[in-house]
């Protein structure tokens, strides 16, 4: 048996999803070379990127819990990534290997996952202290924060 | 089993609702629901969540907002049964405590149906149909002529030909459709959690609108809605370990049934075998939940009912099924003024889900509307007539799972 490909079919099914209003402040501080975080005023628990619930106590946040972080963070753990897919079912080795790390920022009890660059991967290391690096013209897009770099 | 109650209530407000994320809209019927019970967040020992499978764009939603509801460190569990789930989350909920497992269970159900770029609910709709409809292959059908006939006019298109069965041996005529869904509409007026209000709607209102797949007016349609609804539950000993003094309403009987295999597709093309308007599920469903509840003659002892009716037939069909009324005679009942909210059996006081749809929600807030009614809580909408039993029901799958809660003023004794 062979395989049945269905054509002409009247489908298109695309998604478009809402980020929230705090999250659209968090993506307007892009555009500023900013990353904001929500602290809870009842624990003091400062989540990035901030959201309207404490995750840990569970108390309501809104856009007047924001509060601008300095960008600054540490490495937590890492891991070096030195395939990728090919997009034809297949992966290739990468030219140069590529860092993804977990960093803490300064001011936030959370973290998050991000590129690091600039750096050799045999110098990476948890407890690296780590800065943002933007791009040229920031759009308020999740693509302006290119990646961290050690400084 | 012991005896459960619901303590606690909360809707987010239901329409387009892109000012929020889906988490977010969740927790907005969460904490709302906390609120009403009076309840510390801590207070909840277990959640039931769910929503339609697929829709919304996000696969596995429940893993996206735990931490935005009180649930991390919490047992967690997603129920999918399309349609149903609102109801069939809340019923997990109820045996989660029925059983003994826990004391106070959080239940919460929603869809997101504005994170779509298409109109309405389509890519919710189409995610569910590739893989779906894909599959009748199975039984030699070919999805592109399913594709014409059915989505020609969405999920109004899947309906009509239920519909038109309906129409066909209980010998109703569309302006009978048109009256239940100017009912809803003006109903849902007076509920503010609604979407498609219209006070003092006319049956003459929605005749004018136009026919979009036979006998299916654009005015018999639901919205797709975005929304999320929660009920709280708790052992009778929790109730008082709580020391909740509001009213609350008591758990009765559950019951769940599936129908034979009624595909969509192949009821429309002659290979199903029910009549698509038969919904045995329904009946077999309400005569067990009855049963259970100690309900003898439901025409007496049930003083209201929400029912899962995204259209007006089916509000028909289903009381009908329900015991309600007898079989072919609900459309006189509507001529009658009979399930008016100021009628001898008010059915849908909210303005159901004729008037706002978000699926996943819908069959969550039958339970929460019931509820409401019978704790003397629906405001607005509340119905005059004084209210021992309400009924609370929800349809879907594909179209064969139904789901019905009777809830009471008293415990079971």
């Amino acid at each position: 048996m062979g395989v049945v490909r269905y054509e002409g079919l009247p489908f298109v099914a695309r998604f478009r999803w809402n980020t929230g209003k705090i999250m659209e402040k968090f993506y307007g501080g892009f555009a500023e070379r900013q990353i904001l975080a929500a602290k809870c005023e009842n624990c003091g628990y400062t989540v990035v990127p901030p959201r309207v619930i404490c995750p840990k106590c569970s108390s309501k946040m809104n856009e007047n819990n924001l509060v601008k972080l300095d960008g600054r963070g540490v490495v937590l753990s890492y891991t070096v990534v030195r395939k990728k897919l090919d997009g034809k079912g297949g992966f290739v080795t990468l030219d140069k290997p590529e860092v993804i790390a977990a960093v803490k920022l300064n001011g936030a009890d959370s973290m998050i996952f991000a590129k690091i660059g600039d750096v050799d991967v045999e110098d990476i290391k948890s407890g690296m202290e780590v800065v943002p690096v933007w791009a040229e013209k920031p759009e308020g897009r999740l693509s302006d924060l290119l990646y961290f770099r050690p400084g | 089993m012991r005896n459960v109650a619901i303590i606690g209530c909360g809707q987010a407000k239901h329409g387009r609702r892109t000012d929020v994320n889906q988490a977010e809209l969740v927790a907005e019927a969460v904490w709302a629901a906390v609120e009403d019970a009076g309840i510390a967040p801590e207070d909840i020992e277990a959640y039931a969540v769910g929503n339609m499978q697929g829709f919304g764009g996000i696969a596995q939603p429940d893993l996206v907002f735990a931490d935005y509801i009180g649930a991390a460190g919490k047992p967690m569990q997603r129920v999918a049964t399309g349609g149903t789930v609102g109801g069939s989350v809340a019923h997990l909920g109820y045996y989660e405590v029925a059983s003994g497992m826990y004391d106070v269970v959080l239940a919460v159900s929603w869809e997101k149906h504005s994170d779509s770029a298409e109109p309405g609910a389509t890519t919710g709709l189409l995610h569910v149909a590739y893989a779906n409809l894909s599959y009748m292959m199975k039984v030699g059908m070919d999805m592109r002529s399913f594709a014409i006939m059915g989505l020609a006019g969405a999920a109004a298109g899947i309906s009509a030909y239920q519909a038109a069965f309906y129409m066909a041996r209980s010998g109703c005529g569309i302006e009978h459709f048109d009256m239940v869904a100017a009912k809803a509409r003006r109903n849902a007026a007076k509920n503010k959690y609604a979407h498609l209000k219209w006070p003092n709607c006319t049956a003459d209102d929605i005749a004018k609108t136009e026919m979009l797949i036979w006998p299916m007016r654009f005015g018999h349609v639901c919205p797709a809605s975005d929304g999320a609804s929660c009920v709280i539950y708790a052992s009778e000993e929790a109730v008082k370990k709580l020391g909740v003094e509001k009213p609350v309403a008591w758990v009765k009987g559950v019951a769940a049934y599936a129908d034979e295999e009624a595909d969509q597709g192949e009821a429309y093309q002659g290979t199903a075998v029910v009549d698509y308007s038969d919904q045995t599920g329904a009946i077999l469903s309400a005569m067990k939940a009855y049963e259970r509840a100690g309900i003898k003659d439901p025409k007496k002892e049930i003083d209201v009912a929400e029912i899962y009716a995204p259209f007006p037939h089916q509000e028909l069909m289903f009381s009908e099924r329900l015991g309600f009324f007898d079989d072919g005679t609900a459309w006189k009942a509507v001529e009658e003024g009979v399930t008016e909210i100021d009628g001898d059996f008010p059915i849908c006081p909210s303005g159901g889900v004729n008037a706002t749809n978000a699926i996943g929600s819908s069959g969550m807030q039958r339970v929460v509307e019931a509820a409401l009614q019978i704790m003397g809580k629906a405001e607005e909408h509340q119905v005059p007539k004084d209210v021992r039993n309400a009924v609370a029901h929800a349809w879907g799958g594909q179209v064969q799972f139904n789901t019905v809660m009777v809830l009471g003023d008293s415990p079971k004794r």
